[in-house]
């Protein structure tokens, strides 16, 4: 079979505007999804048992079950429950949010443990108070070790993000299926649409490298 | 919020035939993705560029995409490139299980590569030569440290396995689809759904964290 | 009377691990003048981290008291009780460990001048003064800018020596600050605690250095099993011990050391 690739140049504005859906949405929910995973660590390494238990069933479930699944529930029961009509946008957002939020606590939840205890005695020796130690020595320290699985996790974020395509939001994914399925081209339309996430997935994987070579050693954090 | 529940309608069978076919879809994987990966991580370690590269154009190109859009690709783009038509389940286990071997040829690559020096220089101090010191030294030891991400990437596909439903292979997502349509119950179906799923990840998952607080333990 | 008031008063600490289960210190009674510098020397698990660690108030303790100029500053009646610690005494008192313990994100400037800025407001302009003109006297001012992670571990130690000394410290405590230090690199470090001798610093320090515990002590304390087992001039501990426990560990030191 003949293969023409150049086919795909003439969509190129619907893919644009696919891909600006993706990158959207990714955005958001990693800015939401970071907060939210520092809230929940805290939550998670905190002495009130109720706190603990309701962060950690929350992150379990989001970890244990597929996004797509997640996905499904907020878009199909979230408004029967909540008896509101929601955007995709806003499903979206609330479900790659909390996927994020479960993921990302988890990374905070180790940088938080892994800054040592020999930190907290020389913070009581210079007589630092409690709400220095926390804001000047720990959070900035557990942040910077967060770092490169944070990256990691957007990477995952941004390929699930492609999942919102099943519950008929018009992403890349979308976009790049409806092309195929219109022209009859899927060879070319769906290597395509692989090769525009790869080109952005990939550099982000390379900073983790990166950042972990480089700044961390340097910090030796 | 004045829903009321009714599990009644929630017919378990369909979901446990599909449960059936998705446990199916993920041994299968894992038996693909377990064999290969460990293949392709030595292949990725070759000293010769013109094999390595090939194999890490693969492996990225399957880590920096989107596992669906590999499902879909191979279920439209396969058979037109190569002609040949295989039954539905056979493909969704090939795309998995090839998305599996890139993930699990990191984490052998990574674990053979974490070796420490000194277990090298013991085994050249012993006398073994390399073909020895790989097959007893380094490659047992390996295989040992990357268990816990083998079964956290294992675990992982069984949850990407859902998207499979998206081109119509029967698993356990599709069975709730359908059940959930045909019944008009989608919150009592998709959170059966849920829990079966979470009920098969999360003992996995704890095991994998006490595998990996054992070795802290004994490391420290 | 005022000139022999201690500086530091001891009575009968006790502190266990776990539950009671290891006694660590039991029952620790030392009085010490002001400008003495004191050395503990002793096997190791012996407790001499613990007796530092409770007296900068890291650890809670068991029973027992220790007053600061006069001042009571831990305190605890049982196990079950919280210890009592004064922080505001407790700022009078610098601790050196021996894993130097720097920010690991933060620049040596910035190390030095982050206590005196968040615990006494002071401005940035006179903290970073002090701080530089410290780390000239230490033979750091190049090293301002840089991170640790950049320094020697002797470079580090005299750093985490700069930071403690910018609250003013009425006393010192160092902790077997040379124990991770490559050989050739402890002197810079002991040299730069000689001069805070020199200037009648109080300080105590737990150290395996015989040579420098005879030369910097005015006292030195053999601590043991939890308990101070002889305590006099380097002279006597360290030249003609009384104890017979503390003439085996002499000599096995000294031994080990030829
Ligand atoms: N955090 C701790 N938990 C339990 N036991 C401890 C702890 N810190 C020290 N110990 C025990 O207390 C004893 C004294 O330790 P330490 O004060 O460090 O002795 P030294 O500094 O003289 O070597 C040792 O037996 C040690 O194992
Ligand atoms: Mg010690």
């Amino acid at each position: 079979m003949d293969l023409d690739f150049t086919i795909v140049l003439r969509y190129y504005d619907a893919l644009l505007i696919g891909l600006w859906t993706t990158v959207q949405l990714t955005m958001v929910c990693i800015a939401l999804g970071c907060a939210l995973g520092f809230v929940t660590a805290l939550g998670r390494t905190s002495k009130n048992f109720a706190l603990r238990a309701i962060t950690g069933t929350y992150v379990e479930l989001f970890r244990g079950t597929p996004v797509l699944i997640q996905l499904f529930w907020i878009f199909f029961c979230l408004p029967l429950i909540l008896g509101v009509e929601l955007s995709n946008f806003i499903s979206a957002t609330i479900a790659l949010t909390l996927y994020m939020g479960a993921i990302s606590s988890e990374t905070f939840r180790a940088s938080l443990k892994s800054v040592g205890s020999e930190q907290l005695d020389a913070c009581i020796a210079l007589g630092l108070p409690r709400s220095v130690q926390i804001r000047n020595i720990i959070m900035p320290q557990a942040v910077l070790r967060a770092v490169p699985t944070l990256l990691s996790n957007c990477v995952s974020l941004f390929k699930e993000s492609a999942l919102v395509s099943a519950v008929g939001m018009a992403d890349l994914m979308f976009v790049g299926q409806n092309i195929s399925n219109n022209i009859a081209r899927p060879v070319e339309v769906l290597t395509v649409v692989a090769i525009i996430y790869f080109v952005i997935a990939f550099p982000i994987t390379r900073a983790v490298t990166f950042v972990e070579r480089r700044m961390l050693i340097r910090l030796a954090i | 919020m004045n829903y009321t529940f009714d599990f009644s309608s929630i017919a378990i069978g369909p979901l446990l035939d599909g449960l059936f076919v998705t446990i199916q879809l993920t041994l299968a994987a894992n038996v693909i993705g377990i064999v290969a990966g460990f293949v392709l991580a030595l292949l990725l370690m070759s000293p010769f560029a013109i094999v390595r590269v090939p194999f890490m154009l693969f492996v990225e190109f399957f880590r920096c995409t989107p596992a669906i859009i590999q499902v879909v690709w191979f279920f439209y783009c396969v058979p037109m490139l190569l002609d040949v038509f295989l039954d539905p389940l056979m493909m969704g286990i090939l795309a998995l299980g090839l998305n599996l071997t890139a993930f699990n040829a990191e984490a052998y690559r990574a674990s053979i590569q974490g070796v420490p020096r000194e277990q090298r220089d013991a085994g050249i101090a012993l006398g073994l030569n390399p073909l020895q010191r790989i097959r007893y030294i380094i490659l047992p030891t390996a295989f040992r440290e990357s268990i816990p991400v083998l079964l956290t990437n294992g675990i992982g596909i069984f949850q990407q396995s859902a998207l499979v439903a998206i081109v119509a292979i029967q698993d356990l997502m599709y069975e709730g689809k359908t059940l959930a349509t045909a019944t008009y119950r989608p919150i009592e179906t998709f959170t059966v759904v849920a829990l079966i799923y979470f009920a098969v990840s999360f003992p996995v998952s704890q095991v994998v964290g006490l595998i990996e607080r054992r070795r802290a333990l004994a490391a420290a | 009377m005022v000139a022999s008031s201690p500086l530091v008063k001891m009575q009968s600490l006790h502190k266990s691990y776990g539950d009671g289960a290891v006694q660590v210190l039991k029952g620790i009674d030392i009085e010490m003048k002001p400008g003495e510098r004191l050395v503990v020397i002793g096997p190791s698990g012996g407790g001499k981290s613990t007796l530092l660690r409770v007296m900068m108030g890291l650890e809670q303790i068991d029973s027992g008291s220790i007053t600061f100029a006069g001042q009571p500053y831990v305190s605890s009646a049982s196990r079950e009780k919280k210890t009592l610690i004064d922080t505001e005494v407790r700022r009078s008192i610098g601790m050196v460990f021996q894993h130097y313990t720097l920010f690991p994100h933060l620049n040596i400037l910035q190390n030095l001048v982050l206590a005196p800025r968040k615990v006494r407001n002071e401005p940035k302009a006179s903290a970073e003064a002090r701080a530089l003109s410290l780390l000239e006297r230490f033979g750091l001012a190049a090293k301002a800018r840089a991170y640790p992670a950049q320094l020697s571990g002797g470079q580090k130690q005299r750093v985490a020596i700069a930071r403690a000394l910018m609250l003013d410290p009425k006393l010192m405590l160092f902790d077997e600050v040379t124990s991770a230090l490559d050989p050739e690199l402890v002197s810079e470090v002991e040299h730069v605690i000689m001069q805070l001798a020199d200037q009648d610093m109080p300080m105590m320090i737990v150290t395996h250095d015989m040579w420098f515990a005879k030369n910097i002590a005015s006292r030195v304390i053999f601590c043991a099993g939890g308990v101070v087992v002889e305590d006099g001039p380097p002279e006597q501990v360290l030249g003609s011990p009384r104890e017979e426990r503390t003439r085996e560990f002499i000599e096995r030191v000294f031994h080990i050391k030829q």
